[in-house]
């Protein structure tokens, strides 16, 4: 699951690339980020929410009321689904699937002890999201007129292709790994119940980078070194050392070359060249070819689609249908960051040095389809990901 | 070394009161030309820009320029134990990190001191250019802060349209619609109290209520309210603070979707 106390490092080392906003204030967001969070947060009583035939409805419920939210607070989400693992994420992917075996058997034995608080951790532990899960989300989104992407891989690194050609405007994910694809903002607890009250934290590249002194290219060695999805790390290497040791060398063939080998052991076969590859190069569908579309809720739709089976109350869903309709409609809140630019010299107080660059063509608003150079306009876009191989 | 004395410690309180509303914490910007601040609020919907210029205090001396970042919560805490008519000087030393609130009564019989740590604030300053506004809008500073008051009980939006005759500030929601025009005072006896229109073009624009009713909050620093507008920028408004300076707060637009255009 993304890079290994890459968050925590920069928060030691780069405190200023990351901001804490208010929920109330900021994109004023906080949904749980993907079903997989759903399926183990949404809950009544301990057991997941289930439609009268006993499918699993926690997920949909999720997607549903916190979108909506998402919506009512100007954000335009994307939500971008995860397509097939890389093949090198095997091995990763394994090792979760021996995670989930040995919770499974803990459950089995809570159960017998009659622990609850035991069986509810262990259950939580063992949440799958399926394909049918997702479609399922799929349909929903569409209902509601919200867009979805299949990535042809993993779902971060889409989400960060489109935020680098400036289709949106944050990557929305715990996933820390987005920012090693090169994802320039990225979002975190954004997806988070609104009764958590956590800040969002948004982490900007461009700042990570000045601080740590680092290309983007030693970043993502530095990334590697830390323990990514793709590929072992070095053992006895933490992140103090790890970050010393590429500011030292600069890359990782060169600190291959000067590590004590007796001290620290690494794997005769360590596939670094081809996870530092993953990272440059990611299997992406280019995002100019992405059409990015917000539409009409089907209220009519969505009634017959939650309120059947899956037990939805109608009231509910009707008017959750009508926020969105409404939201659609509503003026989105401009940003003065698209209208005024920010000085280059933080200390600097007079007046001589104001910024020129008032430009009109900017200040029009946030539109969907975005060239490349309004990268930062006011495009309250953000994706969310599900993660549905998290666990896969 | 900074040393800036003020007569009346009240116009310190208002402005805190004032700005607070936006902000937790703000950087004062010392120079040898007087202070400034200007930040915007978490969302970066707002932007406070703040004045007072080094003329306007009883006593100012600033010798190397110095940021100061105050948490305004606790700077209202240390101003609250200020009487209205005490006078008021800050102090700090160069590459100091705190400063120092002295407090005297008129009759010299009392003298307290507050010392305040400061925060490194990062702070991004906003380049903001001289601009020629299509409208500017003169109208007493009570009369704005109970528009903005009545209408955001109708909606989060206030729509102020600006033509040759006046202006006009509307809000509509669930419970119904609501709409406030002013006319252009026609004889003008005091200036305070007047309504006045210099308009280019007409400008209508949206802006959300509750940023406007935080901006209200500065009503006691002046009678007079300046509001300036152009098609597709932030609105400026802005209140004298005495002879001292200014208090300006700009606001982002709503805007509208393109696709639904």
């Amino acid at each position: 699951m993304g890079i290994l106390g890459l968050s925590k490092l920069i928060a030691d080392i780069a405190p200023t690339a990351i901001k804490e906003s208010e929920i109330k204030h900021y994109f004023a967001i906080d949904a749980s980020m993907s079903l997989y969070q759903f399926l183990i947060a949404v809950r009544s009583e301990g057991a997941q929410l289930t439609s009268v035939d006993g499918e699993t409805t926690s997920h949909l419920m999720g997607t549903f009321y916190r979108t909506i939210r998402l919506v009512e607070n100007g954000i335009k989400p994307v939500y971008v689904f995860d397509g097939k693992p890389p093949e090198m994420k095997s091995g990763e992917l394994s090792k979760r699937a021996e995670r989930r075996e040995e919770a499974q058997k803990a459950l089995v034995k809570a159960e017998e002890a009659g622990d609850a608080e035991q069986v509810d951790k262990f259950s939580r532990r063992l949440v799958k999201v399926t394909k049918q899960h997702a479609n399922e989300c799929k349909q929903l989104l569409s209902l509601m007129g919200i867009p979805y992407i299949e990535a042809p891989c993993e779902a971060e690194a889409q989400c960060a292709a489109m935020v680098k050609s400036g289709k949106v405007y944050a990557t929305a994910t715990e996933d820390m790994d987005a920012l090693t694809f090169g994802s320039s903002v990225l979002l975190r607890h954004m997806t988070f119940s609104e009764a958590r009250k956590m800040p969002i934290q948004e982490f900007h590249l461009t700042k990570i980078l000045e601080n740590l002194e680092l290309s983007h290219n030693e970043f993502i060695d530095l990334c590697i070194l830390l323990g990514c999805d793709y590929c072992d790390s070095i053992k006895g290497i933490g992140p103090k050392r790890a970050i010393d040791l590429i500011k030292q060398h600069r890359n990782l063939e060169t600190v291959l070359k000067n590590i004590d080998k007796n001290k620290y052991s690494v794997a005769e076969d360590w596939m670094y060249t081809e996870a530092r590859q993953l990272f440059l190069e990611p299997q992406v569908t280019d995002p100019e070819k992405i059409e990015i579309k917000w539409t009409e809720p089907d209220e009519e739709g969505l009634v017959k689609y939650l309120c059947g089976d899956k037990a939805f109350n109608e009231d509910r869903v009707r008017s959750g249908a009508k926020k969105l309709a409404k939201a659609r409609t509503g003026a989105t809140q401009g940003r003065l960051d698209s209208f005024f630019k920010v000085l280059p010299c933080p200390s600097n107080i007079s007046n001589k040095r104001r910024g020129k660059n008032w430009s009109k063509e900017e200040s029009k608003g946030w539109r969907w389809k975005i060239s490349k150079t309004k990268m930062s306009i006011n495009i309250f876009i953000s994706i969310l990901i599900l993660t549905i191989l998290h666990i896969l | 070394m900074f040393e800036a004395r003020l007569v009346q410690s009240s116009i310190l309180k208002k402005v805190l009161e004032a700005i607070k509303d936006l902000l937790n914490e703000a950087t004062f910007d010392c120079s040898d030309s007087g202070i400034q601040l200007q930040a915007m609020d978490n969302s970066h919907v707002s932007l406070v820009s703040m004045n007072l210029r080094s003329d306007g205090f009883d006593k100012y001396r600033c010798d190397r320029n110095i940021s100061m970042g105050m948490n305004l919560g606790s700077m209202t805490k240390i101003l609250k134990c200020a009487a209205n008519e005490d006078v008021v000087t800050m102090k700090a030393q160069d590459n100091a990190d705190t400063v120092t609130f002295v407090f005297e009564s008129p009759n010299q019989e009392k003298v307290s001191d507050y010392e305040m740590k400061l925060m490194n604030l990062d702070q991004e300053h906003l380049g903001i250019p001289e601009t020629e506004y299509a409208c500017v809008v003169r109208l007493p500073a009570g009369e704005f802060a109970r528009i903005c008051r009545d209408l955001s009980q109708f909606g989060e939006s206030v729509v102020i349209s600006c033509t040759k005759e006046g202006v006009k500030f509307s809000s509509a929601g669930d419970i119904g619609s609501a709409n406030i025009k002013l006319a252009q005072t026609s004889n003008v006896d005091k200036e305070e109290l007047a309504v006045t229109v210099e308009m280019q073009e007409p400008v209508t624009l949206t802006f959300a209520s509750r940023y406007l009713n935080s901006f209200t909050k500065a009503t006691s620093l002046s009678n007079v309210v300046q509001l300036s507008m152009s098609p597709d920028v932030p609105l400026v408004v802005e209140y004298r603070i005495g002879e001292i300076g200014h208090i300006r707060y700009y606001l982002a637009p709503k805007i509208e979707d393109e696709d639904n255009n």
